[in-house]
């Protein structure tokens, strides 16, 4: 009884497939780099020809600069989810198959970094980790970018981490799993053949909205000048973007549709994911 | 004896993707007003499906009924969905083999109890909650005032059942059906719910439909009864008659697998082998041929008609039980 | 009907199981402690088939859990083979259970929705690394053929694809791979339609003598359990009320309770019209049972003695132990 896809679901899956081209092959494609200045294009709108997208106030080309930011993004954005879903998942799926003392520690830790808000988080951590005590000096960009994939992370970690813990919940009450510990399985047998795979669905379905939400708090923090030095990302672009509003508006239009195409593809994607999973939870 | 619910020629299809499901085939039944009609087969043999098509609660574009359905003098195949639903609760209602679903788990019984009596009765808040502890009492809950304020999750499964049928005869319904009503119970509540449904039915003078997979819980509670398998009715008598003279190898096979207490112990249940045949693909002869242990060639060949065996006893077979036709054993 | 007391204790050198004085307590919200398990003693033989019988919150399943060490018993010791289970270090009870193995209730949720039955199967085969790969694919064919169910057909399928009845008997397979010497049967039929339950009653009969095996098995339904077991012992509320053979306890049950469960079960002949009433009321919460005997909130013999002394199990016929001060006669 297969469903057939609709549009909103091709395009969300044709543009993710896009941006991650794009993430891996960006810098084979043959045009300039990011960073190379076109002084005789300055503010030039886009379909602009050698410049599709057109180029800033600056004299970069938007669309370079889209092929680079769409590195940074993704890869900052599946780095902390995959890190947040890993570290996230493990502390979850452990807490709810051990409960006890241990799940309640875990769990409170989960309750108050979830209480403070994701991007007052983040800031707080960039700000806190990303700073030297001698202001003169520069901080280099990889201790910026690392400190923003430690901090994306931690905000993901809980996120997951309850989600993991709530099907954990509900798979361990069912009867297989005393019957494997009957059986005499071990613990971590148990959890890496039974509960993993039943618990794995549901967290690659919230993984994806989690993409979208760690690219949201990548550019927020641009926007607040605290991400990538040099506005690399596609919040960094909006960022620079927002200052020539009236010369050049394209040079903010565009990343922010970039931006909202990705987000909206990696909602779409995990509540197709999801429906897909109801579906088959429902026939169990 | 008056008709409360007459059902004829219903059939009821399914689209599936690999065909269309044909889940109940040419049900005729009488509900005489009154009576308990008792509807048994096993799982898949369309007992249920045949029930709530009749009801009308069966909907979606992948569902086609077919046949007439007659209640209180009244057509319901002809009717709207709307004239239908207002036939709920003051005419038919239902109670289900898991009471612990069909109960909204965030709400009070009292709330929940009280609700239908507001929307369909007219009553007020005041009037409804009293009117609810009235109905609670009368299944034999024990103080029915600190029930009301109690949510599902705090009562045991025979509590919930009698929360649901309270809700059920709330207002005054003239038919009731009971799909596998103690089929998650325990034995000792099986037994106090069975007698309370009967008694319920005789005082409020009820009709009542008892949907079972086991004959033991028919013998006592019904009337009449009707044996279903594959989507047709293959057996339907009175409950004395038919217990007194099975015609159908089928019913008597379902009757002998009971585990019994008068069974020696270590004797071995008689079973029905097999299955039943696949819904979408079934045989062109009678569709319990390769289970009976007394199939005959034509048997395979020709689908029995419903035959009557003259006091009202029908039955589906070639070759029923009392025969004079020598049977291979 | 307390139930502490050992006089039906056998000291033979057949005695595979025994169980003395077990206690189970969970903690319940508000500092409360749910008593499911009081002090129960009992001992199973070589060869037999011990029949746990009680409604649902008696702790019967726990009982059965515990025996399992899942989880261990609040106190009280389970000696099987000679080895006390309770005083094992973990490492060595992991390898203590494979000799005892456990069929669950419902055949759904027992078996690993995303595992194909060849893995379900196998899995505790690769356990325990019993043989090479090929001498376990030998293996899981051969269990699956002595249940009755075809190898070619079900071992690449997943337990969704099948029917209760078919998963029932998939589980079995799965308890029977490490060839254990005692079965625990927890309500394996309770949700299986009449017709299929007496296919797995027989199957596990079959595989009680291929095997060998020592059962236990738990059960709401004392139909149920007459043809198979050789020994029953009833629970209420934790506690024991009966014990005894089979025949004895339903030809003349000597606890009150016993014979309120033997007249719960439906009879299918509605020429035999029940004349008593079934057992009233529901068992009161294991939060705070009732003092003395257990049972006296729901008897019709109970007195003053009964709520004062809690009784002891005592021999009132060859073989019989009844826990009640006013046993019938």
């Amino acid at each position: 009884m297969r469903k057939k896809y609709t549009i909103p679901t091709y395009f969300a899956f044709g543009w993710l497939g896009f941006a991650v081209f794009l993430a891996v092959f960006g810098s084979f494609i043959p045009i300039d780099g990011y960073q190379v200045i076109h002084g005789d294009f300055i503010d030039s709108p886009p379909f602009t020809s050698g410049h599709w997208f057109g180029v800033d106030s600056n004299g970069y080309d938007i669309f370079s600069g889209i092929i680079n930011g769409a590195r940074l993004s993704i890869f900052i954005a599946v780095v902390s989810v995959g890190l947040g879903g890993f570290i996230g998942s493990l502390l979850g799926v452990t807490a709810a198959y051990y409960r006890g003392r241990y799940d309640s520690v875990v769990n409170t830790a989960f309750n108050v970094v979830l209480s403070v808000p994701n991007l007052v988080l983040a800031l707080a951590l960039v700000a806190v980790l990303a700073t030297n005590v001698d202001i003169n000096e520069a901080v280099p960009t990889w201790r910026r970018l690392i400190t923003l994939v430690m901090s994306l992370t931690i905000v993901i970690i809980p996120i997951l981490g309850r989600i993991a813990r709530a099907a954990t919940l509900a798979w361990s009450g069912r009867e297989f799993i005393v019957a494997a510990r009957s059986m005499g399985m071990r613990d971590r047998h148990i959890i890496s053949r039974h509960i993993v795979p039943n618990v794995l669905p549901a967290l690659i379905a919230v993984g994806f909205l989690a993409v979208g939400v760690v690219i949201i708090a990548e550019a927020s923090l641009s926007l607040l000048g605290v991400g990538i030095p040099d506005g690399a990302s596609w919040g960094g672009m909006i960022a620079r973007g927002r200052n020539d509003l009236e010369y050049n508006p394209h040079a903010l239009y565009i990343p922010i549709i970039a931006l909202a195409f990705t987000v909206i593809s990696t909602n779409h994607v995990g509540d197709v994911l999801r429906g897909k999973l109801d579906r088959r939870e429902g026939r169990l | 004896m008056n008709s409360m619910m007459s059902i004829g020629n219903l059939h009821v299809r399914f689209a599936t993707p690999f065909g269309s499901l044909e889940a109940v085939r040419s049900v005729d039944l009488e509900i005489p007003a009154g009576a308990s009609v008792g509807i048994v087969g096993e799982s898949g043999s369309g007992k249920t499906v045949a029930c709530r098509a009749a009801m009308g609660l069966l909907s979606g574009s992948n569902v086609q009924r077919d046949g007439t359905v007659v209640f209180d003098g009244k057509e319901l195949t002809a009717m709207t969905r709307e004239e239908v639903r207002n036939e709920f609760g003051t005419g038919m209602a239902m109670i289900f083999q898991d009471p612990m679903t069909a109960l909204n788990p965030v709400r009070r019984i009292g709330t929940q109890l009280s609700e239908s009596l507001r929307l369909r009765l007219g009553m007020d808040k005041k009037a409804a909650l009293a009117r609810s502890a009235e109905l609670l009492s009368l299944v034999r809950i024990p103080d029915p005032e600190a029930m009301l304020k109690k949510f599902p999750y705090q009562l045991s499964g025979g509590m919930r059942q009698r929360v649901m049928i309270a809700i059920a005869i709330s207002c005054n319904p003239k038919l009731l059906f009971a799909d596998e009503p103690t089929t998650a119970l325990d034995v000792t509540v099986q037994a106090q719910i069975l007698q309370l449904l009967s008694e319920l039915r005789r005082d409020l003078k009820m009709s009542m439909v008892l949907i079972t997979h086991d004959l033991g819980v028919v013998a006592n509670h019904t009337d009449f009864v009707a044996v279903m398998y594959a989507g047709e009715v293959v057996e339907q008598a009175t409950t004395a008659e038919l217990f007194a003279n099975m015609k159908m190898p089928y019913t008597q096979a379902l009757l002998n697998s009971i585990p019994n207490i008068e069974m020696k112990s270590g004797e071995r249940l008689q079973v029905i082998e097999g299955r039943l045949p696949n819904p979408v693909d079934r045989p062109k002869g009678c569709g319990f041929v390769t289970r009976c242990s007394y199939a005959q060639q034509k048997c395979h060949d020709e689908h029995p008609p419903l035959l009557d065996a003259g006091n009202g006893h029908l039955y589906r077979c070639w070759y029923p039980l009392g025969h004079t036709i020598a049977r291979k054993p | 009907m307390a139930g502490s007391g050992v006089a039906h204790m056998r000291n033979n050198d057949e005695v595979v199981l025994e169980v003395r004085d077990l206690v189970v307590e969970f903690k319940a919200g508000g500092g409360r402690v749910v008593n499911a398990v009081s002090k129960i003693s009992f001992d199973v033989c070589r060869g037999e088939t011990l029949a746990i019988v009680g409604e649902s919150g008696c702790g019967k399943t726990t009982l059965g859990k515990a025996v399992l060490q899942l989880p261990p018993p609040n106190s009280g010791d389970v000696i099987f083979e000679g080895t006390n289970l309770s005083k094992l270090p973990k490492e060595q009870l992991r390898s203590a259970r494979t000799a005892m193995q456990m069929v669950f209730q419902d055949p759904i949720s027992s078996l690993d929705p995303r595992m194909m039955v060849r893995d379900l199967i196998e899995e505790p085969l690769w356990v325990w690394e019993r043989g090479s790969e090929e001498e376990r694919a030998v293996k899981v064919r051969e269990l699956l053929n002595n249940v009755g169910l075809d190898p070619e057909l079900v071992l690449n399928r997943r337990s969704y694809e099948f029917s209760g009845g078919q998963c029932q008997r998939i589980s079995i397979a799965r308890s029977l791979a490490l060839e254990p010497r005692m079965l625990i049967c927890d309500e394996p039929v309770s949700a299986l339609d009449v017709s299929i339950q007496a296919q797995i009653l027989n199957l596990l009969q079959d595989m009680k003598d291929r095997y060998g095996l020592t059962m236990i098995f738990i059960s709401h339904d004392l139909a149920v359990v007459k043809a198979v077991s050789n020994r029953i012992m009833v629970m209420y509320l934790g506690k024991i009320c009966e014990v005894g053979s089979p025949d004895v306890i339903y030809s003349k049950p000597a606890h009150h309770y016993t014979s309120a469960l033997i007249n719960s079960v439906p009879i299918p002949d509605p020429t035999r019209k029940r004349t008593t009433v079934p057992l009233q009321g529901e068992p009161p919460s294991p939060v705070a049972p009732p003092s003395g005997c257990r049972f006296r909130t729901r008897c019709p013999a109970a007195t003053e003695k009964c709520a004062a002394e809690e009784p002891q199990l005592r021999e009132v016929s060859p073989g019989q132990f009844v826990a009640c001060h006013h046993p019938r006669s």
